[in-house]
């Protein structure tokens, strides 16, 4: 089943195309990534699916539904985790969620959802003294309070400290597990390679390169860094490399043999291969190589 | 359920704010009830003094507790990014508006009597002629002005700037009501005429006079022009720029 569903969209805003012709399917209990950087457009994605802004084109579905025409139907089956979003600054984190479950068709009780969120310690503080992780965590507290079928969590974990973090994805991961779809936005590369089952990079409201996230890292080739030794020059090496001010980099589908191949290669010549350094390929160089060829 | 939600949310925030407490409800019950009870035991013609100035000191109240109050906590909210939370829940836009005018109204109606039943006891100023009348008036002028206030929040640039922006409602209110004292008898007719269009106006003329007529249309033409301001202008975040 699709749980989400986004065909030809635009947005324009004035004469910026935030969005620009974007299609892209989530699976129901699939952690779908929405990468890019800020302005490639993955907020307005979520403010279209979340019904806040009408598409100029194109066809947006949430379980089926029209955010922008049935955006009750929607609220009442998805949880949202916004960007900027405010709270009643002297409200406690308590009282915050209470007003909250009185807006939520079968909310969780509050204890669970702080529970969840990792916040009942934090019941009695007013939101004002809270630091600015400790608000995402309350974001998603509210987020999941009507226990949604789809939630969307736009940079779900800004601010958090790592071991919030770990316990966010969590979360997300258990919450998936039980058949929540969830589509996130982020920054942190990490946090998507971890979580997310399949992904799309968006660049200047246009989707680049999208897919499964392990079928698009076994794609691309791992990479094998190290100091030149003194006295060789790349010609020598056995593999190409290419060089990066003094660090040859040599790339290849099999990291970890391209190292074995160069290590002997140096120790038949007595040479050290200083700052070794073997990585498989990580989102993180997808997303550099495809900005840079985007640019 | 969603709708007692936000009416129960806007009437805990009205009564938690502390500071806008004393703009918005001490100081126009200090003005409403203060004046006619000066006016009643200082000048010979006391009573029906008293009477004059406290029909036209509602004027006050509804511009502060109802309009000026509720432009305030909008902007503040919107400002804060609350709005758009709150949009991010199954309420529609317009229950959050109008649970939160009903509140406001509310609010300000039970202020509003409080006032009539102070100055009742300490100015003698007389039961209304036609209690039902002014209870209509007093319910419908509090409606209409939290909804204006509402549709006001469009003009507010930025929330700092939200209370000094109704300050010139407030005092046009009062000086056509006559609740500043008489400054309109030295004012040309015409600006008199213009002063009676006002929607406070109107809920004043009808609680002096018992008329319904006119009034209502007044108001009614006043709740069209915020309605309509709402739905074409009404912004739930701030303007980024």
């Amino acid at each position: 089943m699709t749980a989400i569903h986004v065909e030809e969209v635009r947005k324009r805003y004035g004469d910026f195309a935030a969005v620009n012709g974007i299609s892209f399917e989530v699976a129901e209990g699939e952690i779908f990534a929405l990468l890019g950087r800020n302005g490639a457009g993955k907020t307005t994605v979520i403010e279209l699916l979340a019904g806040f802004q009408q598409p100029d084109g194109g066809v947006c579905r949430v379980l089926g539904l029209d955010p922008a025409r049935d955006r009750a139907a929607v609220r009442r089956r998805t949880g949202i985790m916004l960007q900027d979003a405010g709270f009643f600054p002297d409200l406690t984190v308590a009282q915050t969620v209470d007003i909250w479950r009185d807006f939520t068709v079968a909310p969780r009780p509050r204890e669970e959802a702080l529970e969840l969120a990792g916040l009942l310690p934090k019941a009695g503080t007013r939101v004002r003294q809270l630091s600015g992780g400790e608000k995402r965590r309350l974001d998603l507290a509210l987020a999941l309070l009507g226990r949604p079928e789809v939630l969307f969590l736009d940079e779900p974990t800004t601010g958090m400290d790592p071991e919030a973090r770990r316990n966010t994805w969590e979360v997300i991961r258990d919450l998936a597990g039980q058949g929540t779809t969830v589509l996130l936005t982020t920054h942190y590369l990490d946090e998507a390679q971890r979580l997310a089952t399949s992904m799309a990079i968006m660049d200047g409201g246009e989707i680049i390169a999208s897919g499964g996230m392990a079928e698009t890292l076994a794609a691309r080739s791992g990479r094998v860094a190290f100091r030149l030794p003194p006295g060789t020059a790349p010609d020598d090496l056995p593999l190409p490399v290419t060089l990066e001010g003094e660090t040859a980099v040599c790339r290849a589908a099999d990291p970890d043999l391209a190292a074995q191949t160069l290590l002997s290669w140096a120790a038949e010549r007595g040479l050290r291969l200083a700052g070794l350094e073997v990585r498989t390929a990580t989102l993180e160089d997808l997303f550099l190589d495809l900005s840079r060829s985007a640019r | 359920m969603s709708y007692a939600a936000t009416y129960r949310l806007g009437t805990r925030l009205f009564w938690q704010d502390r500071a806008m407490l004393l703009a918005s409800v001490v100081t126009p019950v200090g003005l409403s009830v203060g004046l006619p009870v000066l006016m009643r035991h200082v000048t010979a013609d006391g009573v029906a003094g008293a009477t004059q100035l406290s029909h036209g000191m509602t004027s006050i109240l509804l511009s502060l507790t109802a309009f000026m109050n509720v432009a305030v906590a909008l902007t503040t909210r919107r400002d804060q990014l609350v709005l758009k939370r709150l949009r991010a829940t199954v309420l529609t836009d317009g229950q959050i508006l109008s649970g939160q005018i009903a509140s406001t109204a509310t609010q300000t109606v039970v202020v509003t009597a409080l006032c009539a039943v102070a100055v009742r006891l300490l100015a003698d100023v007389p039961v209304p002629a036609n209690p039902l009348v002014y209870a209509g008036a007093v319910v419908v002028g509090a409606v209409v002005m939290a909804t204006l206030g509402v549709a006001y929040t469009v003009v507010i640039p930025r929330a700092e700037l939200a209370a000094a922006t109704t300050m010139p409602i407030f005092l046009v209110s009062g000086i056509a009501s006559g609740a500043m004292g008489p400054i309109r008898e030295v004012l040309p007719a015409w600006v008199g005429s213009v002063l009676d269009l006002l929607p406070t106006s109107a809920v004043v003329h009808a609680l002096r006079t018992g008329e319904v007529a006119l009034p209502a249309l007044n108001l009614a033409v006043w709740a069209v022009i915020g309605v309509v301001a709402i739905r074409l202008w009404f912004r739930w975040e701030p303007r980024r720029s």
